[in-house]
């Protein structure tokens, strides 16, 4: 069962449904619900996710049922059907996908049989009520119905293509710098990859992700159930990977896609040697003014599971700071728990995290607190500075109060504006890094 | 008081949740016509029930309600619903910070809560969860108010948050203040506002107990009176920024009078002086007149619900009956013409750039027409308006506009219509509300925003930025012509070339 959340870094899963449907190229929800779930969620990613905005057919051009106290009482799926037709004949789009909100759930309208009637014109219905979850479980609620619905069957599976799952976009803030980036590492070890949502990338190129060999899940959390859906009706394997952040994790990343599809360790290594040296090529710049300066901090990271690891294991092992504590919001299972700390021995400064998990934005400060002998106003005190603190934007505050420096990058991020960077793979670490040493040096 | 409100009757803070806007105030939220039409079937009723065969989104009332009470100094918010509704706070949490500095009020973290209701809470309920985010709430910040907000899911179940409001109200220390705001309940979303007024109406608003003189001082008791007889009390809204609240503060106390404004932002002990004034004054009707009309019944005061003070004409009828209630005419006309002598000139320049470029505006019904009409007095040529809603504050506006033939429509979002509208009428600039203008880019034209809370809209400075401020979008167009020719709109050709009045239909309710 769940419990209350103090300042969620989540919306719903119709939220989560709406982004992944905007994340999709010509792709157009049609949401049955109240006529402001659609705008208020997705003005949510438009603000929260780095200023990434409306999209092909977002904020208040979102079709919407729109419906009202009547049909809470008698019912809305008439109306649902009456809204599917008009918005075919007003909107262009490549893929139109039906959500439904809380108040047509509970009614019980069954929304995925009247998108039903509609299939031959490309529009399949999906249940995302926002009280299934999360924005991640309407990620997967989109993609899953997708993967059964939409996506071609393909008796033969290319050895060479994989599919990325997990990579949520709008709640991974920088998700098409992001895919971009492992797109080309696949690429250069000679994989093609579907990641859905990068530039370029199709309907139709998601119709045809039925011929791969192996399904990446880039998160522990979201991306397993379509996964499960993929294999289920179109008999793919999936293995569960992690966002690949700097030589390290990129590293580890490219030799477990090697190994699964068989390609020869040499490519692998000769692309992993050329890709290390361009990003220790501009590492270098740094150097002088690192040391200079003393640019070693301790790192507080707050994050979902999907960047929390990723981004300790860069600052730890590949910038050499000193990971103090990295909390994690969104794991609940005892048992995923452990697993996901289990994941950190994999840190290798001397110093290890500690690591707890922790869904109310304003319990990090306790955690942090209780991690570190408190000022008794002595007068020699081992401070827990100079710390930076890597969260959402929901940390300023908590950075304000510790006196450290602060970069926001898990979802909400409004304070600053992302277009195409990301923090994956080599290049995207380097961008990481100017981020954050900018941050050091701008009142200069 | 007001003649728009002569009819309409107030006394429902004995309830537990307030009438929504369809009921007590009557509303057309889709329309599309012309001036004269419009008028003509508001009469007559039919305009109030139509609805829309292709809808798009529009805005939800919990998120208006919202903004209204989470502006409140030391107040906490928990959303009884899943994560979704109030989600935008993740993003727009920070704005409180920049908000209270511009008003030159201290920094504030702001926290909220979501009860996260899940599956079994939409079968068990959800109260058990909501009493430990409160109190939670409560040990963790220690607000004054911690405002429960419920959304549809609750709503539909049945949860009584009162009832727990009512519980727990002994066991923390701040006040909890319960408002009704389920998004399904009201198409006109303005209906949030008046469930965050009823909240505060019923909970928030209890006068400051008054501590009687050890030494009575006949003198000082008179003075007091006399300034409560002479304070204005000026009605904040989400969408006006501390530079509009200093130049309308600024025009009434050039009157000699004590301009207090309220109650966005406000502390609770602010709130607890609300009804010490002469007359409490809107400045725009669709935010207050519910709160107005309440606060009329509870401590006697008159109220003004009239015009937005935007553009010159609007200001000078603000500030004429605010000034009539103090037979302060004389007066009021000197500052008038102190006033618009020195705009006038300053504005002069602008006139000259914007003489014969045409506009559309779009947005809430008092500010679109009273911009709208700034626009004209500017000599720019206006082509048609676009309102959230209609109702009865702006029919005295439509009958004096002097273009019966003007477009205009009426939809809460709905951008397909309107950018259909403006592909034909192509207007050199548009203005609009947020959430509009990008599409509006896309189309090609250049815009500028209808309200920004940094920036100054209202009474004579207001005036002076709006003008300079469509003079420089002018300047270089290169932004919006480069984003059309660049980025495509999800309409099909079919769509903007289809007769949009088809797409309005008569109410299923009949």
């Amino acid at each position: 069962m769940s419990t209350f959340i103090e300042r969620a870094k989540f919306s719903c899963a119709l939220g989560g449904a709406i982004s992944t449907v905007a994340g999709i190229h010509r792709a157009i929800p049609i949401v049955h619900a109240a006529g402001g779930c659609a705008g208020m969620l997705s003005g949510s990613y438009n603000l929260a996710a780095g200023y990434r905005g409306l999209g092909y057919c977002g904020g208040n051009m979102i079709p919407t049922s729109n419906i009202a106290e009547n049909n809470i009482v008698f019912g809305g799926e008439d109306r649902l059907s009456e809204q599917i037709e008009h918005t075919l004949k007003a909107l262009d789009g490549d893929l139109y996908v039906v959500l439904t909100g809380c108040q047509v759930e509970i009614i019980g309208d069954d929304a995925v049989a009247v998108a039903g009637k509609f299939k031959s014109q490309n529009v399949i219905g999906v249940s995302t009520p926002g009280f299934l979850g999360n924005a991640l479980k309407g990620y997967d609620a989109v993609l899953s119905a997708v993967a059964r619905g939409t996506v071609q069957e393909a008796p033969v599976k290319d050895p060479l293509t994989v599919n990325i799952l997990g990579v949520v976009p709008g709640h991974d803030v920088f998700y098409r710098g992001n895919l971009e980036e492992i797109k080309r590492l696949l690429g250069l070890i000679g994989v093609k990859s579907n990641v859905y949502f990068a530039a370029g990338e199709t309907v139709e190129d998601i119709k045809k992700s039925g011929n791969a060999a192996l399904n990446l899940v880039l998160s522990p959390v979201s991306g397993v159930l379509t996964a499960a859906a993929y294999k289920d009706v179109h008999g793919i394997p999936w293995l569960r990977s992690e966002l690949p952040i700097g030589p390290t994790g990129t590293r580890a990343f490219l030799l477990q896609v090697g190994e699964a599809l068989g390609i020869s360790k040499a490519l692998v290594e000769k692309v992993l040697r050329a890709e290390e040296s361009y990003y220790y090529s501009y590492l270098e710049r740094i150097v002088d003014i690192y040391s200079d300066l003393d640019f070693q901090r301790y790192a507080i990271v707050a994050a979902d599971s999907y960047y929390a690891h990723a981004l300790t294991r860069f600052l730890a092992n590949d910038l050499g700071w000193i990971p103090h504590l990295t909390s994690i919001n969104d794991i609940e299972g005892e048992f995923e728990r452990e697993e996901y700390r289990a994941s950190f021995s994999d840190i290798n400064s001397e110093t290890k995290p500690i690591v707890v998990f922790e869904q109310n934005a304003g319990e990090i400060l306790n955690r942090i607190r209780e991690s570190w002998p408190l000022n008794r106003s002595q007068k020699y005190y081992d401070s827990l500075s100079p710390a930076y603190v890597v969260g959402s934007g929901i940390e300023r505050d908590l950075a304000d109060k510790l006196g450290a420096a602060f970069l926001a990058v898990a979802y909400p991020v409004s304070n600053r504006v992302v277009l195409n960077k990301g923090y994956a793979g080599y290049r995207g670490s380097l961008t990481f890094l100017e981020d954050l040493f900018t941050n050091l040096v701008a009142a200069r | 008081m007001s003649k728009y409100t002569d009819e309409l009757e107030y006394g429902f803070t004995s309830a537990l949740a307030p009438p929504v806007r369809e009921t007590r105030i009557g509303v057309c939220s889709a329309y599309c016509g012309t001036c004269a039409e419009l008028n003509r079937d508001l009469k007559t009723g039919c305009a109030q029930l139509q609805n829309r065969k292709f809808a798009q989104s529009g805005g939800c009332q919990l998120g208006l309600a919202m903004g209204i009470a989470s502006s409140l100094t030391r107040s906490a918010v928990v959303i009884h619903s899943p994560l979704g509704c109030c989600s935008g706070f993740g993003g727009s949490a920070g704005l409180r910070k920049t908000m209270r500095a511009s008003k030159g009020k201290k920094d504030e973290e702001f926290i909220w809560a979501h009860t996260n209701m899940d599956q079994l809470d939409v079968v068990n309920g959800g109260t058990e969860k909501l009493k430990e985010a409160i109190l939670y709430i409560d040990k963790y910040s220690r607000p004054e108010v911690i405002i429960v907000a419920n959304g549809c899911v609750p709503g539909i179940i049945g949860d009584d948050i009162d009832s727990v409001a009512k519980e727990l109200q002994g066991s923390v220390s701040a006040r909890i203040v319960p408002i009704h705001c389920e998004g399904f309940k009201s198409r006109y979303v303005a209906s949030g506002y008046d469930a965050a007024y009823h909240g505060i109406l019923r909970h928030l608003v209890e006068p400051a107990e008054r501590i009687e003189r050890a030494l009575p001082d006949e003198g000082k008791d008179a003075f007091e009176r006399y300034r409560i007889s002479r304070t204005v009390n000026i009605f904040n809204v989400g969408s006006n920024s501390n530079g509009d609240e200093v130049e309308l503060s600024r025009l009434v106390s050039a009157l000699g009078l004590y301009a207090k404004v309220l109650p966005l932002h406000a502390t609770v002990e602010d709130l607890s002086h609300i009804g010490e004034a002469g007359l409490n004054v809107s400045i725009c009707a669709t935010h207050d007149d519910y709160l107005l009309g309440h606060l009329k019944e509870r401590f006697g005061t008159p109220y003004i619900i009239d015009t937005l003070p935007i553009g010159v004409v609007n200001t000078n009828r603000w500030l004429r009956v605010i000034a009539a209630e103090f037979h302060l005419e004389k007066e009021a006309e000197r500052l008038i013409k102190l006033e618009t002598t020195a705009l006038e000139e300053a504005i002069e320049p602008y006139k000259k750039v914007l003489a014969g470029k045409t506009i559309y505006v779009g947005g809430g019904e008092t500010r679109i027409l009273t911009t709208a009409q700034y626009f004209s007095y500017l000599g720019m040529k206006l082509l048609g308006v676009k309102a959230h809603n209609v109702d009865r504050f702006v029919e005295e506006f439509l009958e004096e506009t002097d273009g019966p033939e003007l477009s205009i429509e009426v939809a809460a979002g709905q951008p397909a219509e309107e950018l259909a509208i403006l592909n034909r009428l192509k207007p050199d600039l548009y203005c609009g509300h947020m959430g509009a203008n990008g599409w509006v880019t896309r189309l090609g034209i250049p815009v500028i925003p209808l309200f920004g809370q940094s920036l100054n809209y209202m009474g004579y400075s207001g005036a002076f930025e709006l003008a300079r401020k469509a003079a420089k979008a002018i300047k270089n167009t290169n932004f919006a012509k480069n984003i059309s020719s660049n980025v495509s709109l999800p309409l099909r050709q079919s769509w903007f070339e289809s007769d949009i009045r088809d797409n309005i239909k008569p109410d299923d309710l009949l």
